[in-house]
């Protein structure tokens, strides 16, 4: 219905923070190939918060219980190693982060960190499965998204050695 | 400093104390707004502004309201008058008949007669201790429930169509840091809340419907009053199931015709009721939202009710709920926590 003009006899009815929100979301690479239903009924369950510059969205190691879209502003996310801190990417209005926080319940593999001021759009986990036990479509389309960039990372990731000193296999050992 | 808030404090604590009449209508009206808010999320899928969606709402349930009023109303009204001039006479009759039971029970054992003395008219003094006598205390019972009946769906309104701003202003009230877990935390129990409200009133409702159908198949009077409280007290886990199939037994045994043969009926339909309500209707309506033990549940519903009786017996399951829920998200919380310690010693070089 948002990208349907509303005619102007029904303008005084509707919520114009939902008929911004919802095409919004559309852009998004994590809810592309949602139909507009769907769509509308996801915005729905987003909160919007204010951040100022310097202000930490979350930091490494902490829980994941949300995924972020930027509405407005950037974003930088940083991970620290043994040998300092590296920023693996700097976001603006569009991007989402934290998705992961939406499939399991590990601890946050990266900072995020306001760069410039803005506002972000917040799904918590329970609103997002509330919404997924009720719409099997939702959940496809949302998982099969977020395996797309998953997929995307993986390849662009370098191949990380964990084992410094392997200890040498023996013949006929997997 | 410390005077100032020491001021500020004891001023909000004397304002709650002023407000304190305030807690069963804002209590209810909470109630009430959660169990409204589908069908407000679902306008605002379709964009519709709030006050707009909140006042159609209102509207259709007002409507709704007159028309089973219309049609079920008088129904109600005649079998609640019938039953009300009934009372004085129920009641000597339950009293005749425990001063019978007295009678024999203590030819058995005399000891009983003093701890029962035969004629104490338990019952009827009871009944009539509680009845409003006097034409005051009756416009004073009216007066409440009418206030009730304005102020809940009032505060609801608001609940319903300002509570996202309230929120909204509060998150960017919050440090960024902790919007992320405290929120989560709120928006997880918020979500058990809703759904055991929406699912105790749902399930009062199929539990009330089959309990009015039952009633008036096996031929019990009263049946549309005996439903409507059997529905009412199905909110009160496990006593309420009983107080209605006592309610329905008693009515049974002072209805002459109706005999042994009649509190059996109701004995068995309000038995197929539990069973139908446990096994195929709760499933669908409180069955996600409860995970307590049921001795728990049982252990809950005591202490509420000797902290604030019928009410306490109400709120019991859902506080019991909200506290299980916090402390199984806190003990999440510090599993994470450890697995970030964890993480955060092997990274760092030693």
């Amino acid at each position: 219905m948002f990208e349907r003009p509303v005619p102007r006899w029904l303008a005084w009815a509707t919520d114009p923070e939902q008929l911004r929100r919802a095409p919004f979301l559309a852009r998004s690479p994590l809810f592309s190939g949602l139909p507009r239903r769907l769509l509308a009924r996801l915005a729905t369950r987003f909160f919007e918060k204010d951040y100022n510059p310097g202000e930490v969205v979350f930091e490494e190691g902490d829980p994941g219980r949300a995924l972020f879209v930027i509405v407005e502003g950037a974003i930088e996310i940083t991970r620290a190693t043994g040998q300092g801190v590296y920023v693996l990417n700097t976001l603006g209005p569009g991007d989402a982060f934290g998705e992961i926080a939406l499939i399991d319940d590990f601890p946050r593999s990266a900072t995020a960190r306001v760069t410039t001021a803005g506002k972000l759009l917040i799904l918590y986990k329970s609103d997002f499965d509330g919404l997924m036990e009720g719409n099997a479509r939702i959940a496809v389309v949302v998982m099969r998204n977020l395996s797309r960039l998953l997929a995307l990372y993986a390849r662009n990731s370098p191949v990380l050695v964990t084992d410094a000193d392997p200890a040498p296999r023996s013949a006929g050992q997997p | 400093m410390k005077v100032s808030r020491l001021l500020t404090w004891g001023g909000l604590l004397a304002l709650a104390w002023l407000a304190r009449g305030l807690v069963l209508p804002v209590f209810l009206a909470v109630a009430l707004a959660y169990l409204l808010n589908p069908a407000v999320a679902w306008a605002d899928a379709l964009a519709i502004r709030r006050s707009v969606a909140v006042g159609t709402l209102y509207a259709v349930i007002i409507s709704v309201l007159v028309i089973a009023g219309a049609l079920l109303g008088p129904g109600l009204f005649t079998e609640a008058a019938t039953l009300m001039d009934r009372v004085p006479t129920l009641a000597r009759q339950i009293d005749a008949g425990i001063n019978s039971a007295v009678r024999e029970l203590s030819e058995v054992a005399p000891a009983i007669r003093r701890l029962l003395p035969e004629g104490g008219n338990w019952v009827q003094r009871f009944v009539l201790d509680r009845s409003p006598g006097e034409p005051g205390d009756l416009f004073e019972h009216v007066g409440h429930l009418f206030l009730l009946m304005i102020l809940v769906p009032f505060f609801a309104f608001f609940m319903l169509r300002d509570m996202h701003r309230i929120i909204a202003l509060a998150m960017n009230r919050l440090p960024s840091q902790h919007v992320e877990t405290s929120v989560a935390v709120w928006r997880e129990l918020n979500g058990v809340v809703g759904r055991y409200i929406r699912g105790v009133v749902l399930d009062g409702l199929a539990v009330g419907a089959l309990a009015a159908l039952g009633l008036w198949a096996v031929r019990v009077p009263y049946p549309l009053v005996l439903g409507g409280f059997a529905g009412l007290a199905n909110v009160i886990p496990f006593v309420g199931p009983l107080l209605s199939a006592a309610a329905a037994g008693l009515v049974v045994v002072l209805t002459p015709g109706q005999g042994l043969a009649g509190v059996g009926r109701v004995v068995v339909l309000f038995l197929v009721i539990k069973v139908l309500d446990d096994t195929i209707i709760q499933p669908f309506t409180i069955g996600r939202s409860l995970h307590l033990h049921p001795a728990l549940l049982l252990g809950s519903v005591v202490v509420g009710s000797h902290a604030l009786g019928v009410l306490g017996m109400i709120i019991a399951v859902p506080v019991a709920t909200v506290l299980q829920e916090t402390v199984r998200l806190l003990v999440e919380h510090r599993r994470v926590l450890a697995r970030r310690d964890l993480r955060q010693q092997t990274i760092t070089p030693t």
